[in-house]
């Protein structure tokens, strides 16, 4: 495909050098050594991609009451399935009911709960296959909200069976942290086991190395086909230059890479208004020459459907593909806005359904369509609730009480093989040093109980 | 598409004379004569080069991988006489016929490379493994991570060292980090990047830059330079198979003017150690890269001043013996033989090409005073380029040539 490709282009590059300038006196024969484009003589600029001032227009699938649409074609899907997803939607939410009061107690250092994606994050997940490569970074940064964006996200892997005492493992740093032994900040995951690379807080850095995983993918005789890269991002890591970059190279070298930029409005604090100018994230796929679609983000279903539509496409063309999902937060940030929000939300939804602000909660809308369904209802709802709130903390309790790794995997897994004589030789000083002061200096006595093996393994002569 | 590329991109067509570099036969043993306008003449003559097949084999350290005869052997081993390119492009070749995930990408590789390292390379192997990217080096660095994070082998290219800083998140967050970032589960081990570094004669501000000390202290990360054929191809193949993310950078003036004989067989020489290439007790000269020949060549003049500097060059010093070190790895550096050559010589002189504030220099003189403080009989001394972007016209007094490495031995000898 790529040297079909290149091969069709160097033609059509050669030809345009070989033929005798012609006149242009007629559409067709527009010939430009880059571009097919015809030759027009009314000097006209353009704007939208769509043509006119029409807005890429966003596909929806359930209305804010849950009612499908007239025209729109349901996914595929049945009971249990569809409690499958809502029970993972659900189990977000529950996750920053506990964490955001613990922090409140001062048991973990920061912690901020976030609404609103909860249909994007489930659905794009169960569109995928659950041995696909998923790459995600934060979408927004600022020093007291780095959490928001890659919190959504570990909801893919929580689809794909990554345990709660995992995800307290990594929040607290301790000896259970699989997903780096207590180096990285909170809600930083990651497990080669569900495919998810470890989350870093760089913005927009896994948008290039995406393309690179897809290329691996397509190189892969036994994934070659089957399997897809996935990548999440924010409209804000939209604007760095990484999104040009990866875009730019998983459509050029032909990879399977399925982005997904998730536009909530806000990067922080600052407004997609101040982010971009142009058509949101979904008007700049086709100045790459790759199909897009924009869904309504909130709609669990719109998300599933197009998300699987776009992993077929990834596959058969082997090219990127890229979906813009909208789920317009209302607000970047919303502290305290906590636990009993979503039982209250319920009972509102049904009674204002011309609010379209509050009824337009991913959660409440799939909650209404299983209703009309007959799959749930508020003892089932009730049910969940209280499971999920007793696993979470069950799984936080667990993870609070457990020590940190050793402290010598402060030094471990710098470089593999021989390790380098300054990192011996460091480790050796503070060893040193530990031995020293390790059990007088109050501070550091109190901070080696915290590890596994009181730091005794780097003490010892 | 090669044609578009060439006319947009300036920076590589003035640089080298590529009508000239279409004369020379790619698969031909026949040595080329150096490039006369360089500023490394001593490179024709350099007595470090190994002109012949025995003492090619017998390259210190050398470990063959190959499939053959065991692993100490040389007989019935060949060479052939290559410059650095074609010793790069051999050993591009020999990991892409032994490793079927490796991929060499970047800016106008597919065509064979503005400096002729992946020649022919895309015909062998393919356009699905040799492949041009589009001009994005965060691009091409990102794309090789995600490459190298699946486990497959990347070996990118950055058309030249001083373009490689649009990377440098991705090689100092990202690549340098991952494994330690995810506890082990993941890493970019497979990957290297490839770049051309230090001056040319001519290459201004973009052209010439050595930046391998921006990367020096980037823990994760090892930083590699050659000095000759044999030691580009193992080094290179030693960098691609190390389990950690390498920057190899080739000094590209080395291309085509550093000739040897170089072992046909797959082989690999080891990172993270120093290579002593003139022995001596009187003062230890570090370098690594172009400068190697600079340093030679001063060592020469040191025994044998020509006239016109004669006066300069106190008799008594004539006989000194220096002894020359080729770092080779930057990161993680050897320290021991470093350590163990100014033990016994009491005197440093480092050479780099790259300014001398926060330059590598820097690094291993605090490191060789709080080791050898007691041992030390003069400052250690360094003869670097200056504090200056390197301006076109005033390239010839800006690199640490050998007339500046002499007077710096000189002056250290002397104190």
């Amino acid at each position: 495909m790529l040297v079909r490709s290149v091969l069709s282009r160097s033609l059509r590059g050669s030809r345009a050098f070989a033929t005798a300038p012609q006149l242009p006196s007629s559409p067709q024969n527009g010939r430009l050594p880059n571009t097919q484009s015809h030759i027009v003589s009314k000097l006209q600029f353009f704007n939208s991609v769509t043509g006119g001032d029409q807005q890429i227009p966003t596909y929806r699938v359930l209305d804010g009451a849950g009612r499908p649409l007239d025209t729109a074609e349901m996914p595929d899907i049945d009971e249990a399935f569809a409690r499958r997803l809502y029970e993972n939607m659900q189990l977000l939410p529950a996750l920053d009911n506990v964490l955001y009061n613990v922090q409140r107690q001062g048991k973990i250092s920061f912690y901020m709960t976030a609404y609103g994606e909860e249909a994007t994050i489930i659905g794009s997940a169960a569109g995928l296959a659950n041995d696909d490569e998923v790459l995600v970074r934060h979408s927004t940064i600022a020093i007291n909200a780095k959490y928001l964006g890659q919190y959504r996200e570990m909801g893919v892997l929580l689809w794909r069976g990554f345990s709660l005492d995992s995800v307290m493992g990594q929040c607290f740093g301790n000896k259970e942290d699989t997903s780096g032994k207590g180096r990285q900040m909170p809600v930083h995951f990651g497990s080669s086991q569900h495919h998810f690379h470890t989350i870093s807080s760089p913005l927009a850095t896994q948008i290039p190395q995406a393309a690179g995983v897809g290329f691996a993918l397509r190189r892969t005789p036994e994934r070659s086909g089957k399997n897809v890269a996935v990548c999440y991002f924010g409209e804000g890591a939209a604007s760095e230059g990484d999104f040009h970059a990866g875009l730019l190279m998983a459509s050029t070298i032909p990879s399977p890479t399925l982005y997904i930029a998730r536009n909530n409005g806000f990067a922080i604090s600052t407004p997609s208004s101040e982010q971009y100018y142009g058509d949101g994230i979904a008007a700049r796929g086709p100045g790459y020459g790759i199909d897009t679609v924009r869904v309504d983000g909130n709609d669990v279903l719109a998300v599933l459907s197009a998300v699987k539509d776009a992993r077929r496409r990834c596959l058969e063309q082997g090219r990127a593909v890229l979906v813009e999902a909208m789920s317009y937060r209302s607000s970047s940030i919303r502290v305290g806005h906590h636990s009993t929000s979503d039982d209250s939300f319920a009972y509102r939804a049904r009674s204002e359904v011309e609010d379209w602000k509050r009824i337009d909660n991913p959660m409440v809308r799939f909650r209404l369509f299983m209703e009309s369904k007959g799959w749930w209802d508020s003892t089932a709802e009730e049910e969940l609730k209280d499971r999920q709130r007793k696993e979470v903390m069950k799984a936080f309790k667990r993870g609070e009480s457990l020590s940190r790794c050793e402290l010598k995997d402060m030094f471990t897994d710098v470089y593999s093989g021989e390790e380098p004589w300054n990192l011996k030789e460091q480790r050796e000083e503070l060893s040193a040093l530990l031995r020293k002061y390790g059990n007088s200096w109050e501070p550091w006595k109190k901070e080696l109980a915290k590890f596994t093996n009181q730091g005794k393994e780097l003490m010892k002569d | 598409m090669f044609t578009t590329t060439i006319r947009s991109r300036h920076r590589l067509s003035r640089l080298f004379d590529l009508k000239a570099a279409r004369k020379v036969r790619w698969n031909s043993s026949a040595a080329e004569p150096p490039p006369a306008g360089g500023h490394a003449p001593s490179v024709a003559n350099s007595e470090l080069l190994k002109s012949n097949r025995d003492s090619a084999l017998r390259t210190p350290e050398i470990l063959w991988t190959g499939d053959g005869p065991s692993s100490t052997l040389v007989s019935g081993r060949e060479t052939r006489k290559m410059n650095t390119y074609q010793a790069v492009r051999d050993a591009m070749s020999i990991a892409m016929t032994k490793d079927e995930t490796a991929v060499v990408f970047g800016e106008d590789v597919a065509f064979g490379g503005v400096f002729r390292c992946t020649m022919g390379l895309a015909e062998e192997f393919g356009r699905e493994r040799v492949f041009n990217t589009p001009l994005t080096e965060q691009g091409i660095v990102g794309f090789g991570i995600g490459l190298a994070a699946m486990g497959h082998t990347a070996i990118a290219e950055i058309q030249f060292a001083d373009y490689i800083l649009p990377a440098f998140d991705q090689l100092v967050n990202e690549a340098a980090k991952i494994r330690y970032r995810s506890g082990g589960q993941y890493n970019v081990g497979g990957l290297t990047v490839r770049t051309p570094t230090m001056s040319v004669g001519h290459g201004g501000l973009y052209h010439s830059q050595s930046p391998e000390g921006f990367f020096m202290s980037v823990a994760g990360l090892k930083i590699v330079i050659p000095r000759s054929p044999i030691q580009a191809k193992g080094l290179l193949l030693g960098s691609i198979r190390d389990p950690n993310p390498v920057l190899f950078m080739e000094p590209k003036i080395l291309y085509r003017s550093a000739v040897e004989q170089v072992p046909i067989d797959d082989y690999s020489l080891p990172l993270g150690r120093a290579e002593t290439l003139i022995s001596g007790n009187d003062i230890t000269v570090l370098t690594w890269g172009t400068p190697v020949y600079h340093c030679e060549t001063a060592i020469h003049m040191l025994n044998a001043p020509p006239p016109s500097i004669e006066k300069h060059i106190p008799t008594s010093l004539r006989s000194a013996n220096v002894e020359l070190i080729d770092l080779r790895t930057i990161l993680p550096w050897d320290i021991e033989t470093v350590t163990e050559s100014v033990n016994r010589t009491g005197r440093l002189v480092i050479v780099h090409e790259a300014g001398m504030t926060l330059g590598v220099g820097a690094e291993i003189s605090a490191q060789i005073q709080k080791r050898c403080f007691l041992k030390l009989e003069a400052p250690v001394r360094r003869v670097t380029g200056w504090d200056t972007p390197i301006g076109l016209q005033y390239e010839k007094f800006n690199i640490p040539d050998s007339l500046r490495i002499l007077d710096a031995i000189v002056e250290t000898l002397t104190y």
